[in-house]
């Protein structure tokens, strides 16, 4: 399922907030359709790794290449049009809208007609805009949402919002899909169904990075798990491997009782 | 009978106007949240521009009136660029992009009053001073030309951001930058976009009016203070509600001015008090926020 040649990339990832080093030389890459997790003990640089890669912070150091191109350093809008997208801890819905105009506008990176033709609106223009819709209602059929296409998304359950900002990230036909714990505050039913549904994105063979604490989650759904402590690569095989290293171990005994522990 | 129904459709041609100046400072406030006083410069430039073309160098009313409007998007663009863009990215406060815009205010007006002095200067509606009748109702040929450009405005910009997915891009930014960037929308690119967008609109409502009366360098502030009245008594969230506070204001101002005798000295006063007594009854302004039903 995973392809031979790595999707991303990143060699010597450093972030310093003044003094402090949250991410120190991270590298890993990966392959395309691969779903790769990303744990470590709070603190230990996984989000600060997320926000580097898509652009919200700023990296001190270090590269990350797409397809061989160096992309660190662009702003987020073009990391996401390069095919980062992204989902958010705390879901992000763009309150106010509906569910199916949601997943548009993270179709934005995909729209081909020149803005002067689509006020103009000319056929070619008009029939970007029916595929869009077409594609959003798909994705919105894919993650489960049907019932809730037309409805305003402050109507959302939480697990529902998440299925949303799935579906939304899907939109902008990324290449990769960055998870911010997303079984967090799910229930253990709508766990079920997401891991169902990233399972369904790494087949189309989209990389899936995974932040996630609870290892009863990602450890059946991860290929492989990269295990930061203190901003540094610690460990980095499949979750079996990952679950009898020492060193991770280690890091995880002063927190949560070791891995595989309800984090 | 008659005399109120000609009275009708002045009444709304200068609601139309009214109305365009309040969506000039509604597709700047909606993804930038900043208030732009400058909208009624914008407003008296869009009919100096037109007069320079149609009147001065005498160019067809058809070229004359988007080449005003281009005229003034690429001011607002600018302004965007020079004054707002510097600002933001240095992370200046919510307030310095606005005291930033007075200021742009201030340089518009004594530019223009510099280039053209306070004189009124003579603006030809593209259909000339014709009176024209439709059915029960009557008015100048320029009032019917401004209801139906302004509807055409309304309803393209309505269309744009109901229906396409660039329209739902800048109300995303409005709702949430930070989420809009990380899904790929370029906040820079829409930011220009509303200034230029802004700024064209204001440009429509200026040189639409000018050949009601005159344009001049004066007309600046009231176009900046009824479009204001207008945007927040239709609410800032809505396209629909920019037509429609211009609208009411336009009659209620009509109105009283032509039943209630006000001496004319005052009649300015009409739109503050109107504003005042509206926010009182309803201060979120007519049209919600969608999510509010």
């Amino acid at each position: 399922m995973t392809g031979e040649q790595p999707l991303i990339e990143v060699r010597g990832l450093t972030k310093r907030f003044g003094g402090l080093t949250a991410v120190d030389g991270l590298d890993f890459e990966i392959r395309p359709g691969e779903v790769l997790g990303l744990i470590g003990p709070n603190g230990a640089g996984k989000s600060t790794t997320f926000n580097v890669i898509s652009g919200t912070y700023q990296a001190s150091a270090g590269s990350m290449r797409l397809d061989g191109e160096e992309i660190l350093g662009l702003p987020p809008h073009r990391i996401a049009a390069r095919g980062i997208m992204r989902t958010f801890q705390h879901n992000m819905p763009f309150e106010g809208m509906s569910v199916a105009e949601n997943v548009m506008v993270g179709a934005q990176t995909t729209v081909r007609s020149t803005l002067g033709r689509i006020l103009l609106g000319t056929a070619a223009a008009r029939a970007e805009e029916q595929a869009i819709r077409a594609r959003a209602d798909e994705l919105i059929d894919f993650v489960g949402l049907s019932e809730e296409r037309d409805a305003e998304v402050t109507s959302l359950s939480f697990g529902q919002g998440r299925l949303l900002e799935t579906a939304r990230a899907l939109a902008g036909e990324p290449r990769i899909i960055l998870f911010d714990e997303p079984a967090a505050g799910l229930t253990p039913s709508e766990c079920d169904r997401l891991g169902v549904i990233i399972r369904g994105i790494a087949e189309r063979g989209i990389a899936v990075l995974l932040i996630e604490h609870d290892m009863r989650f990602l450890l059946p759904l991860a290929d492989r798990v990269i295990v930061l402590n203190f901003g540094q690569k610690i460990a980095d095989g499949t979750p079996d491997t990952i679950r009898t290293d020492p060193a991770v171990v280690d890091a995880y005994l002063g927190e949560a009782g070791g891995v595989g522990a309800d984090a | 009978m008659s005399d109120l129904l000609e009275l009708l459709v002045s009444a709304t041609a200068s609601g139309c106007v009214y109305g365009l100046v309040a969506l000039a400072y509604l597709l700047v406030l909606r993804p930038t949240g900043v208030v732009n006083f400058a909208s009624g410069e914008w407003a008296m430039m869009g009919a100096f521009a037109a007069y320079v073309l149609a009147g001065m160098l005498e160019v067809p009313t058809v070229v004359a009136i988007p080449g005003a409007v281009l005229v003034l998007a690429v001011i607002g663009w600018a302004t965007e660029w020079f004054t707002v863009r510097p600002l933001v990215e240095r992370g200046a406060g919510h307030l310095a992009p606005i005291l930033a815009l007075l200021g742009m205010l201030v340089i518009y007006h004594q530019a223009t009053l510099l280039v053209f002095g306070g004189e009124n200067y003579p603006l030809d509606g593209p259909f000339g001073f014709n009176r024209v009748e439709l059915g029960p109702f009557a008015g100048t040929s320029q009032s019917f030309f401004i209801i139906v450009m302004t509807a055409v405005i309304f309803v393209a910009v309505w269309l744009f951001f109901e229906r396409t997915v660039w329209g739902k891009s800048f109300e995303a930014v409005a709702i949430n930058r930070r989420a809009a960037a990380l899904m790929g929308i370029n906040l820079r690119l829409v930011t220009a976009l509303s200034f230029a967008g802004g700024a064209a609109v204001a440009a429509m409502a200026g040189l639409l009016d000018g050949p009601r009366g005159s344009v001049e360098v004066n007309a600046a502030l009231p176009f900046a203070v009824q479009g204001f009245s207008a945007l927040i008594i239709g609410g800032i969230n809505r396209v629909e509600g920019a037509i429609l506070g211009g609208i009411i204001l336009a009659f209620a101002e009509d109105l009283t001015r032509r039943y209630v005798p006000i001496p004319s000295g005052l009649a300015l006063g009409v739109t503050p008090v109107l504003l005042i007594a509206f926010l009182l009854v309803r201060p979120t302004g007519l049209l919600r926020a969608k999510e509010a039903g």
